[in-house]
């Protein structure tokens, strides 16, 4: 039951009671994990009717959740300082890491064989079994962002201080990439050749980590809390404040050219997410709007929802086909596209 | 906006009681939800609040503008804490001693996010009183946390004696003129007059204290008394009547002479009618238009004239007479602390203190105040200039001001480079339309500063 094209279609909304701080689907795009902000872990059906559960919690709050591309695992930080990795199929969880500093993010690799996981400054990296593989060198800052890349075994992780490229296999090791300034997002384009970051002082930094160059766009009023690329990956979608802007990849590249900017949110934007596929883009902002942007094609929003609140958590599912939003009121509304 | 969460930044050295402090606000019965984060790890810990330690991370910019670096660690820590379902009634936030209160304010007026949810409600600044004077002389930062803060808690006076505290509070107030200056014990302090004050809500701090911005006076004490008419005006270092401190016990350091002992004080004497308790505020204008007279010297042994201003020696033991009876507000030009002032066979009423006006060399207050409305946009360009030009030496600015043809008071704030100004509410009837600034920073000249506000009148 997909949407019409250009469309945003409310399949429902769930009441988890709680602040959504993260989300994962699962593989098969059916379930979700939802990490809350008072610490239940929520697992929500979504084949049918929206059933929740909460399968556990982590105390003081929970900061983060991964769900393999392919596979059973799942893994959840918290505020208690632990990583739970947990067993999709029975919901049964056991501690892998517990530091007094928070594991304030984590990602499986994308071959789902690796467990990234930052903690304060050290990004560690766990296999599927749960063991430690490695610890890496402490980060010049803490560490506000990760990335696997594409088409390799590297992991990027940035922070204040710049960013660094971690492996494990072949062999051990890290490359590191100092930029006088805090980065708060990671993400790579889809041949993995370039990173970009939102930076807090108002610019987005970009890494030619194949070539060796870097760049800068600068005049962001506000600091840039999301880097997505469109699924086709041309464009590059960029939040500062509520200024929402879009660079052009495609031809020369961005550098030397005029962005879009995609007008409509009258507050500041909260999260961004891309369609796997397409140049689909949804924006949610404090002013508690849901917009649907076809970029390259259009500068009006193709589609628009009111939110119950502000947005926290923006999801798209692995076949595109579905959305997840959270909102700052406690619920989670599942849209089909 | 009233219900952002108000967080307190708590600064000073290591061993001024910081750790004491939090300790009694997390144990004190107070019922309000407090969260802590400590960027010194001392000996807190206490089960029903919550305490989260963290590592100083200053966020800098790539343009390397030190009025935009931010604290990471707090912006990423509170961001967090909003999430929870139980809301926090306050934040205190304990940085390390050496930190620089810069950032952590700057956070709260530069983090668009953080800043809707939170209010950076005052900052607070512990001195240890015994060892003060050292710091000020060895470390700029010390000077910097003063000059930063909205209180300053001078702790440990019992371990001073009534000069050295005396001494060490004209230091604190020649940095920071409009700082409340608390003396604690073993930081002993009323937590609603640190937490949730609104020191950064003018409007608040207005309707609370209409003198909060008091323009530093060429005088810093006043004494209403009972006089019985023929009183001996006694100066040196072995007179304590003076002293109204009660917490004031136990005098454990025996501190050398003054450093910079004074040879003459300026007084002014004013017979007033009534003993009332405002009788010594109905007396600052007139005071304030004598000290600005030639002050005429007034041999030891002599009598003391009254509604002249006289400047007396305050070496060996020079006396004065005062022949005078009924009550009478006496203004120094010094604290009397200072010079060993006791006038025998008098009644001390009422006393009020007011702003230092020795100045720092190297930070200082300067205020400014002018009863002509002012030019809202050149009032605003002449901020934006003074704030790009000199924003890396203004540590805080605070100001009422009068707009021409405008109703409502205009009152400003700001850290370094960044401000915020709003219209609030109407000038009090009745009340005289003067804007009052205030700018707490390193080398400021005051010329500059009168110049630039004289190019804003209407």
């Amino acid at each position: 039951m997909n949407a019409a094209a250009g469309q945003l279609k409310l399949r429902g909304r769930i009441e988890l009671g709680d602040y959504p701080v993260d989300a994962a689907w699962s593989p098969d795009g059916k379930a979700l994990v939802v990490a809350c902000g008072a610490g239940d872990i929520v697992h929500v059906d979504v084949a049918t009717e929206l059933k929740s559960r909460s399968i556990g919690s982590h105390g003081g709050g929970a900061l983060a959740v991964s769900w393999q591309k392919a596979g059973h695992l799942i893994a959840t930080s918290g505020q208690d300082g632990l990583v739970l990795l947990w067993d999709a199929r029975t919901l049964e969880s056991r501690a892998i890491h517990t530091a007094k500093e928070w594991s304030e993010h984590l990602l499986f690799a994308d071959n789902g064989r690796l467990l990234a996981v930052s903690t304060g400054r050290v990004l560690h990296l766990f296999d599927t079994a749960g063991q430690l593989r490695a610890s890496f060198d402490p980060q010049p800052g803490s560490i506000a962002a990760i990335a696997w890349r594409p088409k390799s075994n590297e992991i990027a992780a940035a922070g204040n201080g710049g960013m660094r490229l971690h492996r494990v296999e072949p062999a051990p090791g890290s490359r590191d990439y100092p930029w006088r300034g805090a980065c708060l997002t990671a993400r790579w384009n889809a041949d993995g050749r370039l990173l970009a970051s939102g930076m807090q002082d108002g610019s987005v930094h970009l890494w030619y980590v194949a070539s060796g160059t870097e760049s800068q766009m600068q005049g962001y009023g506000a600091k840039v809390i999301a880097t997505e690329w469109s699924g086709n990956g041309r464009y590059l979608a960029t939040a500062g404040g509520s200024s929402l802007i879009v660079w052009d990849f495609g031809g020369k590249g961005p550098e030397g050219s005029e962005p879009i900017e995609l007008r409509s949110h009258s507050e500041r934007i909260s999260a961004l997410a891309c369609r796997p596929t397409g140049t689909w883009l949804v924006s949610a902002a404090r002013d508690r709007r849901l917009l649907l942007w076809r970029m390259g094609a259009s500068d009006a929003p193709q589609d628009a929802h009111l939110l119950a609140d502000e947005c926290t958590v923006l999801r798209y599912a692995r076949a595109g086909d579905r959305l997840a939003v959270g909102d700052a009121r406690g619920g989670l509304s599942i849209f089909d596209c | 906006m009233s219900s952002r969460v108000p967080v307190t930044v708590l600064t000073g050295f290591l061993g001024a009681g910081k750790t004491t402090l939090v300790n009694r606000i997390l144990s004190e019965q107070h019922g309000k939800r407090i969260a802590v984060i400590e960027n010194e790890f001392g000996e807190v810990g206490v089960d029903h609040e919550l305490v989260i330690g963290a590592d100083e991370e200053i966020f800098e910019t790539s343009n390397g503008c030190i009025c935009c670096t931010v604290r990471g660690d707090l912006i990423r820590i509170l961001n967090q804490l909003r999430k929870r379902r139980e809301r926090f009634d306050a934040v205190l936030i304990e940085t390390t001693g050496l930190a620089d209160p810069g950032p952590v304010a700057q956070t709260f007026f530069i983090d668009e996010e953080l800043k809707e949810y939170y209010s950076l409600d005052a900052i607070v600044t512990l001195v240890d009183a015994r060892h003060l004077e050292q710091e000020l002389t060895e470390n700029s930062v010390a000077r910097e946390q003063i000059a930063f803060a909205d209180i300053v808690l001078l702790n440990k006076i019992d371990l001073v004696d009534t000069a050295g505290i005396a001494r060490v509070q004209q230091r604190v107030q020649g940095i920071n003129g409009t700082a409340t200056v608390i003396r604690t014990r073993n930081a002993n302090v009323p937590l609603d007059r640190v937490l949730d004050i609104g020191a950064f809500d003018l409007d608040r701090a207005l309707s609370r204290d209409e003198d909060f911005l008091q323009t530093p006076r060429p005088f810093e004490w006043a004494g209403l008394y009972q006089l019985s008419g023929s009183q001996l005006l006694g100066v040196g270092a072995h007179a304590d009547g003076h002293d109204h401190d009660h917490d004031h016990a136990h005098e454990h350091s025996h501190e050398p002479a003054h450093p910079h002992a004074l040879e003459h004080v300026d007084l002014l004497l004013l017979p007033v009618e009534s003993g009332s308790a405002s009788a010594i505020d109905a007396q600052t204008d007139a005071a304030m238009t004598l000290f600005g007279q030639e002050a005429k010297t007034c041999p030891s042994h002599a009598r003391l004239p009254v509604k002249q201003l006289v400047r007396i020696a305050v070496t060996g033991d020079a006396h004065y007479h005062i022949e005078q009876a009924g009550h009478c507000v006496l203004f120094c030009e010094h604290a009397p602390e200072e010079f060993g002032l006791h006038l025998e066979g008098a009644k001390l009423l009422e006393e009020r203190r007011y702003g230092s006006h020795h100045h720092d060399p190297d930070i200082g207050s300067i205020g400014l105040e002018d009863a002509r409305p002012l030019n809202a946009e050149k009032l605003n360009d002449w901020l934006s200039y003074l704030l790009q030009s000199r924003g890396q030496d203004i540590l805080r600015m605070k100001g009422v001001l009068n707009i021409k043809d405008e109703p409502r008071r205009y009152v400003f704030h700001g850290v370094h480079m960044v401000y915020d100004g709003q219209l609030e509410r109407p000038w009090p009837a009745g009340a005289a339309r003067r804007s009052r600034l205030v700018f707490i920073g390193r080398n400021l000249d005051r010329n500059e500063l009168e110049a630039g506000l004289e190019s804003c009148i209407a």
